[in-house]
């Protein structure tokens, strides 16, 4: 059960052949360069994924010709229906993020990871992430399944013998060839291997290459790159009063904070999202908790507790 | 500096020295380069300026991007409109909606209500604001807006705006407020459509694909 490299990225390119799509005639005012990835954002290197180009920008979807009804024969084959939809053809067994799932075709069963595990000893080897785990689920069987998350732009990557960290919060489904393992970064998992998976970003994603600065909440993921580490900028915080005060306490406004990319690689951005809540975040920083002593643990808990009553 | 437009959601600006550029503050994305961000308050300078803005609440955090890069902006998600401004007519938004503008253009606070009470009266109605910003000067901004925004050109002519799915005007323009509150709206039959903005003159007027205020 693998899938064709042959063509991975769509076979229906958006008109033109320009990856964004065509802004609509009378939208905004373009400037010259619009559509057209420049030098160094849109050209991730060869060899490991990248997103489909074969969609519209969200004005004129591409892939799927306004009016037409899809059927099992005429839904694509792991490509993208419209900019907002995939469409996964499913034979033997996938992951899917809990809630990913649209609609499907054909026979097949959606069972929680964590008792398919029980039955197919492979699915233990494959997600290694005991704090995720409950948030997936194996789909199993045979026919067409569509995915879509809140609305956002899904872009279905080929990893071949490489490696991609992304924000789980943003991963929707991977092939089992795909190893998941939890990334040392919170709220990221890294995929391992050859195969494909599918992620969601708010607008098209950006590629970037270090070195580079991100904002934790506009950070997609990154491919090939050591493990970035956290710059604080000093001049915000002497300047910032405000953030002085709160920094103090522990919390600052997250502004003066960046991820830093260095080495070689390639980053992948989005536009900033609206977060969401994550559950798995209470679960990484919990299990974190046993580093701390009985009294380190207690005075937390105070701090928690002033933190939780200062905002009602 | 132009800013350039990456996708639909995200702008790229070029900070160097000689132009470094005013953002809303949360709204960077990344940078490369050796750049520095400084937070600053207030609006601008000058009558209308940072007592207007304490005064009217029109006044975002904003912060400075200084030195030598190329800075990615966008926020939440939100699409972006980039505009040129010719030094001309200012332009005319409320200030949530300033992206990132150069930090050349001067912003200033005016008060709507100066038509008259009815206007002001129309403003707290509408959730329109009694202040929006006014945006002076020759460069560049972005601003945003849900699902897009799409110019409509008036040559002496008028069009009636929805005041949620109005985001910004730049040129020789009036701004009504047209109430149309009858029996019904007050029942709660109404069409949702009791009021409009009535945009009359010579510009450019920026409408978003949406009713969604943020």
């Amino acid at each position: 059960m693998t899938y064709p490299p042959g063509n991975p990225y769509g076979g229906q390119p958006g008109p033109g052949g320009n990856p964004y799509g065509q802004p609509q005639p009378g939208y905004g005012q373009p400037p010259p360069g619009y559509g057209q990835p420049s030098p160094g954002y849109g050209q991730p290197p060869p060899g490991y994924g990248q997103p489909q180009p074969g969609y519209g920008g969200p004005p004129q979807p591409a892939a799927s010709p306004t009016g037409t009804t899809l059927n099992p024969r005429t839904l694509p084959d792991d490509d993208n229906v419209n900019p907002y939809v995939f469409c996964v053809s499913l034979n033997g067994d996938w992951f899917m993020s809990k809630g990913a799932m649209l609609a499907y075709y054909g026979d097949v069963r959606f069972e929680a990871v964590t008792e398919y595990s029980s039955v197919q000893g492979w699915v233990a080897a494959r997600f290694s992430s005991p704090v995720y785990v409950q948030d997936w689920v194996v789909a199993t069987g045979h026919g067409k399944v569509l995915i879509g998350d809140r609305g956002f732009d899904l872009n279905s990557y080929d990893l071949d013998d490489g490696n991609l960290t992304i924000k789980a919060g943003n991963l929707c489904a991977f092939s089992p060839q795909l190893e998941l393992k939890q990334s040392i970064v919170p709220g990221f998992v890294t995929l391992i291997g050859t195969g494909k998976f599918i992620a969601s970003s708010n607008g098209p994603v950006i590629f970037v290459e270090p070195p580079f600065r991100a904002d934790p909440e506009a950070l997609l993921g990154w491919a090939d790159c050591p493990s970035p580490s956290v710059h604080h900028d000093a001049q915000w915080m002497t300047q910032n009063i405000r953030a002085m005060i709160s920094g103090a306490l522990g919390r600052a406004s997250g502004e003066e904070r960046q991820y830093d990319f260095t080495g070689t690689g390639t980053i992948l951005l989005q536009s900033s999202e609206v977060a969401r809540e994550d559950p798995a975040v209470l679960r990484l920083v919990e299990s974190q908790t046993q580093l701390l002593t009985d009294s380190q643990a207690g005075s937390l808990g105070q701090r928690l507790i002033a933190r939780a009553q200062q905002q009602h | 500096m132009p800013f350039e437009e990456v996708n639909s959601k995200v702008v790229r600006a070029r900070v160097s020295p000689a132009s470094p550029v005013l953002a809303r503050r949360g709204a960077m994305l990344g940078y490369s380069g050796q750049v520095t961000f400084r937070p600053v308050h207030g609006q601008g300078r000058g009558i209308g300026g940072f007592a207007g803005a304490a005064l009217s609440g029109e006044s975002n955090p904003m912060m400075a991007t200084e030195g030598q890069g190329e800075v990615l902006y966008g926020y939440k998600g939100l699409h972006v409109t980039v505009l040129e401004l010719d030094g001309g007519a200012p332009l005319v938004c409320e200030a949530d909606r300033l992206l990132v503008h150069d930090a050349g253009l001067q912003t200033s606070v005016q008060f709507l209500g100066s038509g008259g009470i009815k206007q002001a009266i129309g403003g707290a109605m509408t959730g329109q604001g009694l202040f929006t910003t006014n945006v002076h000067g020759r460069g560049s901004v972005a601003l945003l807006s849900h699902g897009g925004a799409f110019p409509l050109q008036l040559n002496g002519t008028q069009v009636g705006v929805d005041p949620q799915a109005y985001v910004g005007h730049v040129g020789q323009l009036t701004v009504d407020l047209a109430a149309k509150v009858g029996l019904r709206d007050v029942v709660g039959r109404g069409s949702g459509e009791a009021f409009q903005l009535r945009i009359g003159g010579y510009g450019t007027v920026y409408v978003q694909a949406s009713e969604q205020k943020f």
